[in-house]
């Protein structure tokens, strides 16, 4: 029973940041539209440039630092996504994602090598909680994904921003009737995302080394919890994303750890099987 | 009335014409490789496998209106269900009974139907769906069926791969090096008459009823859901056709031969030739492995601008323009590269006539 809690343990850890990249889907799908491929890359950008700022100053500006430039890169997504106006469709932009992921890669690899890269956790000592070891770099991973889904459900449901940024993607017609700037909404859900999905990868690097090529393995693992939530639900998101990842940790502990991906994916399989009852292509 | 006639009899002349088109420009790629030289047979080969794929996703993409990003998987599995079949399937007999597996001929057969019998298992859910849910769905089962070879790599051989001694032989002639390409262009001919038969007959104006607009087309009676099922299974079938053909040109198949990469490399090779043009999913497919071909030869150079290049140079060109060409593709030319720069010459002229004969 103890191995049981301790693959929950570490699966609610790593599953936190599945939710933090399918929270991040969410808030960029709901703000615009667009379901963006290269938002794994954003957590791979904050580990590996937080690693590289480390050499040089302390591992906290480090990652704060990591987390701007992120954002930064992310409002250049943003414009690129969207594309011109009234000829870039979702599904098109979605194909631009698709490229940036991939010219990402190649800017990664130029960038950072191919080493997949670590660095030290918030603390090395373990809690040990009736057998179970818990870490704080875990504790850290699932507090930032909750307060994330509590924050983020906030600004869409009680800020002005949030609710324009909502409003947009619902009508983008009447949502520019009122004056709004949908390219300025775009670039601050892609900021924002990107920003958050950053934290998770800073966070996520100590546990699970990145390398320029893990970004499609976030990506898909983020969307797959999305999916939980039908791309639009901040909550089901946190929830899928910290199913996912203790479904993929009991795999690993009791069938076979070279399965984990292979069971995560066909999982996210079904369930998209599984919501196409409900929703019908437009 | 007569306008009818005529329209009837035009439509006739352009089949007729279409034919003969394609049928002399397949004798001419059938008879191209023999003129070539050891490592150009192996390129111009390449060349015309992945066009199979790409011919299959340009209907997907153009008429369907839908993206797999999962065409490596389907080419995976017909690579690996050709590869398996012929060495046999049961790794302990495959080293001691030379004859284990079944005939390369049927094996390859085998590959396109395997392909599309997945295909229907995971279109029959997911085409109901907008776009990115099968993209994304695709995606996810080609890195299934990637992980699959290191899971299964008691069948699969894992990172060791499987090597394939038998040569493919059809009426007596070893299909190998020319010959081989030779088969593979004139199968490309074959995939183009039939989508381009496809596209133009009753199937084909409802597809185009599909494209233009889904919601009417439903409304009309079309049954929107089953043909984009028929196109993904099709798109389907020759990427596994190019995968089973793959492994008698290779004689080796590795997990290298087919990461995640190259499906969205598909993409890209039908974003060149644009959504639905099969002419151009050739022309994209030949482009790219040029283009790969070319940014290996510069990336293993050493020195570029006198730069000292890192080794992993050639991924790194390789991905960086790859990943340039989709996005520029996709923001500028949403249908194509090659429809909107032949489009942009046209303007171009008749500005320029415009300009004279008021000038």
């Amino acid at each position: 029973m103890t191995t049981f809690f301790q693959l929950v343990v570490v699966g609610i850890s790593t599953g936190s940041v599945f939710a933090i990249v399918g929270m991040s889907l969410v808030l960029v799908y709901r703000a615009t539209g667009i379901v963006n491929f290269a938002q794994g890359v954003f957590a791979v950008l904050g580990g590996l440039v937080t690693y590289s700022l480390s050499q040089h100053m302390s591992l906290v500006l480090a990652g704060l630092l990591a987390v701007l430039v992120t954002a930064i890169v992310a409002t250049v997504v943003a414009v690129v996504a969207v594309g011109i106006r009234g000829r870039t469709t979702h599904l098109a932009s979605l194909i631009i994602t698709v490229g940036i992921a991939i010219f990402a890669e190649a800017v990664l690899l130029a960038a950072f090598g191919e080493v997949p890269r670590s660095y030290s956790a918030i603390s090395d000592r373990a809690w040990n909680v009736g057998g179970v070891l818990v870490q704080p770099q875990y504790a850290a991973l699932a507090l930032v994904a909750l307060l994330a889904a509590v924050g983020l459900t906030l600004f869409l449901r009680r800020t002005i921003v949030g609710q324009a940024l909502v409003a947009s993607a619902d009508s983008p017609r009447a949502a520019e009737l009122i004056g709004l700037n949908l390219r300025s909404i775009a670039v601050i859900a892609f900021a924002l995302a990107g920003a958050l999905t950053a934290i998770g990868g800073v966070l996520l690097a100590p546990t699970v080394p990145v390398s320029y090529s893990s970004g499609l393995t976030i990506t898909i693992n983020g969307f797959a919890a999305a999916v939980f939530g039908g791309l639009v639900s901040i909550r089901l998101a946190l929830l899928g994303g910290y199913a996912l990842g203790v479904v993929e940790q009991l795999v690993v502990g009791y069938i076979d750890p070279q399965y984990n991906l292979i069971i995560a994916l066909a999982v996210m399989l079904v369930l998209i099987g599984w919501r196409s009852r409900g929703e019908l292509a437009v | 009335m007569s306008t009818l006639d005529q329209r009837a009899r035009r439509n006739r002349r352009d089949a007729i014409v279409r034919v003969v088109g394609v049928v002399a420009a397949t004798a001419f790629a059938c008879w191209l490789p023999f003129q070539l030289e050891g490592g150009d047979i192996g390129l111009y080969d390449r060349m015309g496998l992945y066009a199979l794929v790409a011919i299959g996703l340009t209907l997907l993409m153009g008429f369907a209106g839908q993206v797999s990003l999962g065409q490596g998987g389907f080419f995976l599995i017909g690579a690996y269900t050709s590869g398996l079949l012929t060495v046999g399937l049961d790794p302990d007999s495959r080293l001691v009974d030379p004859d284990a597996g079944i005939d390369p001929v049927l094996a390859v057969v085998a590959a396109p139907i395997v392909s599309a019998a997945v295909a229907v298992v995971i279109g029959v859910p997911l085409l109901r769906l907008r776009g990115h849910y099968l993209a994304f769905a695709t995606l996810a089962f080609a890195l299934i069926a990637w992980s699959l070879l290191y899971a299964q790599d008691r069948f699969t051989g894992g990172q060791y791969g499987v090597t394939v001694t038998k040569r493919l032989e059809l009426f007596g002639h070893q299909m190998s090096g020319a010959s081989h390409a030779a088969l593979v262009w004139g199968l490309v001919g074959l995939a183009l008459l039939l989508s381009t038969t496809l596209v133009a007959s009753r199937v084909g104006r409802a597809l185009q009823a599909i494209a233009v607009n889904e919601p009417a087309a439903a409304a009309s009676g079309v049954n929107v859901a089953r043909y984009k099922l028929q196109l993904f299974v099709f798109a389907a079938a020759l990427a596994g056709l190019a995968g089973g053909l793959f492994t008698f040109y290779a004689q080796f198949l590795g997990p290298e031969d087919f990461v995640i990469v190259l499906s969205l490399l598909f993409v890209v090779m039908v974003s060149i030739g644009g959504l639905g043009s099969f002419y151009g999913a050739v022309i994209g497919a030949v482009t790219i492995v040029y283009v790969e071909h070319e940014l290996r030869e510069l990336g293993t150079r050493g020195s570029l601008l006198g730069w000292d290049l890192p080794p992993q140079a050639p991924s790194i060109l390789s991905l960086g323009v790859f990943g340039l060409m989709l996005i520029t593709i996709m923001l500028f030319f949403p249908h194509g590269l090659l429809p909107g720069l032949i489009g942009a010459i046209r303007s171009l002229r008749r500005r320029l006539g415009a300009s004279r004969r008021s000038g």
